[in-house]
């Protein structure tokens, strides 16, 4: 029976991480992979989600709904932050990376004056089940559903909808989009505004678990961005799921065995060591292969 | 036109392509700017003095940075890493040796090898990898802040090295009472010591000199045939390559020279302050660093350090105002990102060049 408990507690853990890498990284991978932007005021455009949450709850909204709230403020958030900055840094790395730094020290500076180093927490809903003499919280349980919510959510937009194909379609060419009288500026606010709101609402499920201050942000924008670099941005979709399984694994094993310090490191070293094998991410690979498969069967196939 | 042939003969390796400022003016005014500095302990007040040592500092920190994200194009969001590291590292070393010899000399040298060896380990690894230019700036920035993990938890008194211990958030600190205090710089050549205490004007001129120093053989490298494969690496890695270079050994021995200058200045701030501590590797110092020199203009040596020195006044200045610093700065970055790109020293450097020919041109005109 401790067997059981001690799998059932690594099955636990590992969900949890899942889901913590996926809610971090979902919204920035968009924007990786759209604009070619690294947004380093991700982490604080989940800050703000955590703050509108925070507040909206302690103002007596239902947490659910303080969470979309939290979604709404971020996305807007990030429609303006696009609108006056980031937008004259499309494709260049390097710059993007200095300048969205600069806006993520304004933005946390900012709320640590306005709202000082810390604001009253929310209380963690749906208390703890028991297994086996230990006890897990539900309410990570719903972390990992609303992550997996979330990217069914966007693969569907960006599947099924017009804007979908449209967005697609301007990440693929530009040029070739806006010749075919697809709006790129208005697309590049909209996918940009979806991404912030994306991590307007992982901030918000986080600050019903975590310590809401200024600094939120700094815990989640390196981890989000090591995710995103190796699930790369040949497809969003299976980028982030294999890269975050992957990470996941080896971060749970590490912690279990050494400490959660070390198994931050093993996560680097393992992001590392899987750059080293497909400099461009897993999903790069993964497109590879099954473009050469596909090939093979269509030689193979009888004419 | 014999006056720059002149120029040319003793200032012949200093000027170049690479550096902004390459006239008889440039010259003068550069060596009116030192005077200045220098004759200020004569007149200002000590805490000024102090104040101005430790800008001076940062202007190491800028130069390394502007080496390799300016000239060569590798961006490391994690710098003030190397600066930490030298500064433990020159702790460590002269807390344990001080005692026996009496002065610092091996520990100012530990301060900048150490990190060098540091970063040919993590750079030998990032760039024969051939790492994306975006993910080595990330991943400088976590080891940074990784290293700071770990210092902060040193508090337990099984963390010591010899006499040195690490002492988590209380900084660096000698591990028992029969042990010496972190010392302030100082040289024994010989039969002679010298003592340069940080809070005293002796260590100020030497800081000075050694900037001076520094940015001087800086920009003897960068407009030395080096100098142009640094740059080609930052333009065109692909067809540097091609052209025979390897280019991933010239970002790891650029790196690694930046890393010691980084290093250098840790010596420095630990000896000035007799002081270090985990917050060296957090994010404010790390960005502060990324601010001084896109703001001053990274592809210029002289730009990055008046950046610097500039920016860290200012950052005094409104320390006094409360917690607006960051946010001021933060916008100022930001700001000059999108009306200067290049910095605001390089941009009004440019003005300057272009008034100056014109005015050339009218005088032969006449």
């Amino acid at each position: 029976m401790d067997v059981a408990a001690d799998v059932f507690s690594y099955a636990y853990q590992y969900f949890d991480n899942i889901g913590f890498l996926i809610l971090s990284a979902s919204g920035l991978i968009i924007i990786f992979g759209m604009m070619g932007v690294i947004n380093m005021a991700h982490g604080e455009l989940m800050m703000i989600g955590a703050y509108i949450t925070a507040f909206s709850y302690h103002a007596g909204v239902p947490a659910p709904l303080a969470i979309i709230f939290a979604g709404i403020g971020a996305g807007l958030a990030g429609m303006v932050l696009e609108r006056l900055v980031i937008r004259h840094f499309y494709k260049q790395l390097l710059s993007s990376l200095v300048v969205t730094w600069g806006l993520s020290l304004m933005i946390s500076q900012g709320f640590l004056l306005i709202f000082g180093p810390t604001i009253l927490n929310v209380p963690t809903p749906f208390g703890n089940f028991p297994v086996a003499e230990q006890t897990f919280g539900i309410y990570r349980l719903v972390l990992f559903g609303g992550a997996l919510a979330i990217v069914a959510g966007v693969w569907a937009v960006f599947t099924f909808t017009k804007f979908g194909t449209h967005a697609r379609a301007t990440m693929e060419d530009p040029d070739m989009a806006d010749a075919l009288g697809v709006n790129t500026r208005n697309i590049y606010v909209l996918t940009f505004g979806i991404g912030a709101a994306m991590g307007g609402v992982a901030g918000g499920m986080f600050a019903l678990t975590a310590t809401i201050s200024p600094f939120f942000g700094i815990n989640y924008t390196p981890l989000a961005f090591i995710t995103v670099v190796v699930g790369g941005g040949a497809n969003v979709i299976t980028g982030l799921l294999s890269s975050v399984m992957a990470l996941a694994s080896v971060q749970t094993a590490v912690n279990n065995l050494v400490n959660v310090y070390v198994g931050y490191i093993a996560m680097m070293g393992a992001a590392f060591f899987i750059l080293l094998l497909l400099p461009r991410g897993i999903s790069e690979y993964l497109e590879r292969r099954k473009i050469r498969t596909e090939r093979k069967v269509s030689r193979s196939a009888p004419a | 036109m014999r006056q720059h042939s002149v120029l040319d003969r003793y200032l012949g390796p200093l000027n170049g392509p690479h550096t902004m400022g390459r006239g008889v003016a440039f010259w003068v005014g550069f060596v009116v700017v030192v005077a200045v500095l220098a004759s200020f302990p004569e007149y200002m007040r000590r805490y000024d003095i102090i104040n101005l040592s430790n800008f001076l500092i940062s202007g190491f920190l800028a130069l390394s940075l502007s080496l390799i994200w300016g000239y060569c194009g590798v961006l490391s969001l994690g710098q003030a890493a190397f600066h930490g590291i030298g500064g433990y590292a020159y702790g460590i070393v002269a807390l344990n040796l001080f005692n026996a010899h009496g002065n610092t000399d091996i520990a100012f040298f530990a301060g900048i090898v150490v990190p060098v060896v540091f970063a040919a380990i993590i750079g030998g690894v990032m760039f024969f990898a051939r790492l994306r230019g975006v993910y080595i700036a990330i991943l400088m920035l976590v080891v940074s802040l990784l290293i700071g993990t770990f210092m902060r938890q040193t508090a337990d008194p099984s963390y010591t090295i010899g006499a040195a211990y690490l002492g988590g958030m209380n900084g660096l600190r000698p591990a028992s009472v029969d042990d010496p205090l972190l010392p302030s710089l100082i040289f024994g050549l010989g039969e002679t010591v010298i003592e340069l205490d940080g809070r005293r004007p002796a260590f100020f001129y030497f800081v000075l000199g050694l900037l001076v120093a520094v940015y001087l053989g800086l920009r003897c490298l960068v407009n030395s045939s080096y100098g142009y494969w640094l740059v080609g690496c930052r333009e065109d890695p692909n067809r540097t390559e091609t052209f025979g270079y390897d280019v991933r050994l010239i970002q790891l021995g650029v790196f690694c020279i930046a890393a010691a200058i980084a290093g250098l200045s840790g010596v420095l701030y630990t000896a000035w302050g007799t002081y270090i501590h985990p917050d060296g590797f957090g994010v404010a110092p790390n960005i502060l660093v990324v601010i001084w020199v896109a703001v001053g203009g990274r592809k210029d040596l002289g730009a990055a350090i008046a950046g610097a020195i500039v920016l860290e006044w200012v950052s005094l200045r409104l320390a006094a105002e409360g917690e607006i610093a960051f946010l001021v700065l933060g916008a100022i970055l930001v700001g000059v990102m999108l009306i200067a790109p290049n910095g605001l020293g390089i941009t009004i450097g440019d003005y300057i060049r272009r008034g100056h020919d014109r005015a050339i041109a009218w005088v032969r005109a006449r």
